[in-house]
């Protein structure tokens, strides 16, 4: 019985872990399910050529701004010297970090809250020294900002825009004018939202760390 | 058919595979270090326990991002509290060998459950390993050596049954638990094979040239001065998809074995200098020490024997600190053990939450009042909600260097000083996204006045444009530039000088 068992044990757990495999490696299903995240093992699938950065800014009602990220507490740091709300590629839980700060500090009603994505080419995370051997010209970094998502007062989503990266590849598209006349004229008269859109990394966080 | 290729053999060979009996050391070894590395971890977040994990804080479920609301319950603040501080007792515990299957059954469900609740700081790939580590190790009896568990019943029975040694001797298992492990990390290795095999840009060496230049781990400096020297990327692209691949058919026995764990070892010490990861080698390193095998330990146990027969103190030392450790722990049986064992549980449980409590990491109790909120300058943030603008010329490219070879693609040398006739290789590097772009790659002399004017095409696909140049004796000795321009701009220049053979 006990080694029947064991052979079960064996049968189900391999079955599982090639079940992952076979979904990773055909790219079917794999984010079918949160669970599908402990056994197809895409570390470091996505890259980008800009380092970015979340900004979660309230704004009151008389005007005023205000930092929602890091709260005022400090926020936990977890793999080095960011934040937490810097790990949060698609914005999905900026509304409910931002409430939290709200819920824990002293402040005029919120009428909107902003989340704002900074980016900037990642050559200019070179220390200094090591600039100056590569690059003749001086280091001048330049931040983008693009607001991803604007939330209400209660932290639910009224508008929200694609991600920094595919915003300016669709900018670039948008340069090739019989693709932009096509886009244009393929545009519905109303707004369903009833589809979703289907990239590699899909829904799935990529991991930023590891 | 010879006999060696027959069903039975092949059976019988299965059946060895998984249920040859062993002392199991090597899943001893791997429960001592593989909770010790998630208590690194797990212990500062206790700090964080109330924000990250409960509906006082700001919950970051994984299930959220696929779609799955409410997959899980949250819980109180009070009892992720008290639910954290139970995981950093019994991860403790399992190190330990302290009632050592329920100290791993609850460690791989309070571990994987609160991991869920928060996918921003706390689930990453290296939870995903350890929580399969933690649920193998619970399957197995590695709790049987080198542990309080063993102590305690190998003194039990030397005070009951002392006339009978061979009691007293470790017992046998099946080796099944281990084999699962080992396969595991084999499995793993091999989805991330997949992965790199899914990212043309993993073999062409940009994927990995711009995750060294990644601020988002801890510091990596040696990663971004190895970023100038991508050529040595695509060399390190090949083998390390090669060793992921033939890691689990390889590293079962002998010199392989030592081969591809050694392998392992340089490729994980590789992510800690070049990304600046910690934890994730630290947990595969864990989970290497189930390739160690019972002979392994025999062996060594043999050379200490040797050694301390040779007069070594160190040996003798280590010895009478594993005796002295034995002696405190207090007299028991196995049940009062377990008896000792729910009540430590209880009270550090409680005493965690009570504890949390008066630290208030939130400061919701604070003599000052609630937090205030830090105001931000109209002048910094306005700008920062208007329209995004399109991005700079100077942005798309990612650098422009001058050599004279190239391997996989990119530049493998770097020089500045040619000879008449020596080929010259001038690559631009772009940064993506970028639109369809005219790249000219000119060559003037020292006073500015073009010479050559060279262009070509990069569409939104291209990483890299290169352009080769030779340079005649119709050219005077003496210095020159080549200078890249895009979208009607100067970008960069880089100077060479031209000498005569």
């Amino acid at each position: 019985m006990k080694r029947l068992l064991a052979v079960g044990t064996i049968f189900a757990y391999l079955g599982v872990l090639v079940a992952g495999l076979g979904s990773h490696a055909l790219n079917y299903k794999t984010n079918a399910h949160p669970t599908m995240y402990f056994i197809v093992w895409d570390m470091f699938c996505g890259w980008s050529a800009y380092e970015d950065r979340t900004h979660i800014i309230g704004q009151g009602e008389s005007g005023r701004y205000y930092d929602l990220a890091p709260a005022p507490w400090g926020d936990y740091r977890p793999f080095g010297d960011i934040e937490r709300h810097h790990y949060d590629p698609f914005a999905t839980h900026a509304g409910n970090l931002a409430m939290n700060t709200l819920r824990y500090s002293d402040h005029e009603p919120i009428q909107q809250i902003f989340v704002v994505q900074e980016a900037w080419a990642k050559k200019f995370n070179l220390p200094d020294e090591l600039w100056v051997e590569r690059y003749p010209e001086s280091k001048e970094p330049h931040s983008y900002f693009h607001v991803r998502k604007i939330l209400g007062p209660n932290g639910t989503t009224q508008t929200a825009n694609l991600a920094w990266s595919d915003h300016q590849a669709k900018l670039c598209l948008s340069d090739n004018p019989r693709l932009a006349a096509d886009s244009n004229r393929g545009k519905p008269f109303l707004e369903m939202q009833s589809q979703v859109q289907v990239s590699d990394t899909g829904s799935r966080p990529t991991s930023h760390s590891q | 058919m010879s006999d060696q290729h027959s069903p039975e053999v092949k059976q019988h060979s299965l059946t060895e595979f998984f249920f040859a009996q062993e002392v199991p050391y090597g899943m001893a070894v791997v429960r001592m270090l593989l909770p010790a590395v998630l208590l690194l971890v797990m212990v500062p977040r206790w700090f964080h326990a109330r924000e990250l994990f409960s509906l006082d804080g700001a919950t970051a479920p994984l299930a959220d991002n696929y779609g799955y609301f409410d997959f899980l319950p949250v819980p109180s603040g009070p009892m992720a509290v008290a639910l954290a501080t139970l995981l950093v007792l019994t991860l403790l515990t399992s190190s330990l060998g302290w009632c050592t299957r329920l100290s791993l059954c609850v460690s791989l469900v309070l571990y994987t459950y609160l991991n869920l609740l928060d996918c921003l700081s706390t689930l990453t790939k290296y939870s995903a390993i350890a929580a399969h580590g933690l649920l193998i190790l619970s399957l197995s009896n590695c709790g049987s050596v080198w542990s309080i568990d063993g102590f305690i019943k190998r003194r039990s029975l030397r005070r009951s049954r002392s006339e009978e040694p061979d009691l007293l001797k470790p017992q046998c298992y099946a080796v099944w638990p281990r084999r699962l492990m080992q396969l595991m990390i084999g499995i793993v290795y091999l989805g991330a094979a997949f992965t790199k095999m899914h990212t043309p840009a993993f073999f062409s060496s940009d994927q990995m040239l711009h995750w060294l230049l990644t601020n988002v781990n801890n510091s990596n400096p040696v990663g971004e001065y190895l970023s100038y020297y991508p050529a040595t990327l695509v060399v390190s692209a090949y083998v390390t998809i090669l060793w992921e691949v033939l890691f689990v058919f390889l590293a079962w026995r002998g010199w392989n074995r030592i081969f591809m764990i050694g392998l392992g070892v340089a490729f994980h010490l590789g992510t800690t200098f070049l990304l600046g990861l910690y934890i994730f080698p630290l947990v595969c390193f864990a989970i290497y020490a189930s390739f160690i095998y019972e002979e392994d330990i025999q062996r060594f146990t043999a050379f200490c024997k040797r050694v301390e027969e040779r007069g070594s103190r160190l040996v003798s030392k280590l010895r009478a600190i594993g005796q002295s450790i034995g002696h405190t722990i207090p007299e028991a049986t196995p049940r009062q053990g377990s008896l000792a064992f729910v009540a430590v549980a209880l009270l550090a449980t409680f005493g965690g939450v009570g504890v949390e409590y008066q630290l208030d990491p939130m400061g919701t109790r604070r003599a000052e009042g609630a937090w205030p909120l830090k105001e931000l300058d109209p002048a910094t943030v306005v700008p920062m909600l208007q329209r995004s603008e399109r991005i700079r010329e100077t942005d798309k490219y990612l650098s422009f260097n001058i050599g004279s070879d190239m391997l996989g693609g990119v530049l493998m040398d770097r020089k500045d000083v040619f000879h008449h006739g020596e080929p010259i290789v001038a690559q631009c590097t772009l940064n993506p996204p970028h639109e369809d772009m005219w790249i000219e790659c000119n060559l003037h002399d020292g006073d500015g006045r073009i010479l050559d004017r060279v262009g070509q095409v990069a569409d939104r696909t291209m990483l890299r444009v290169s352009y080769a140049f030779v340079l005649r004796e119709s050219l005077l000795p003496g210095q020159y530039f080549l200078v890249i321009r895009s979208g009607g701009q100067e970008i960069t220049r880089r100077p060479l000088t031209l000498i005569s053979r």
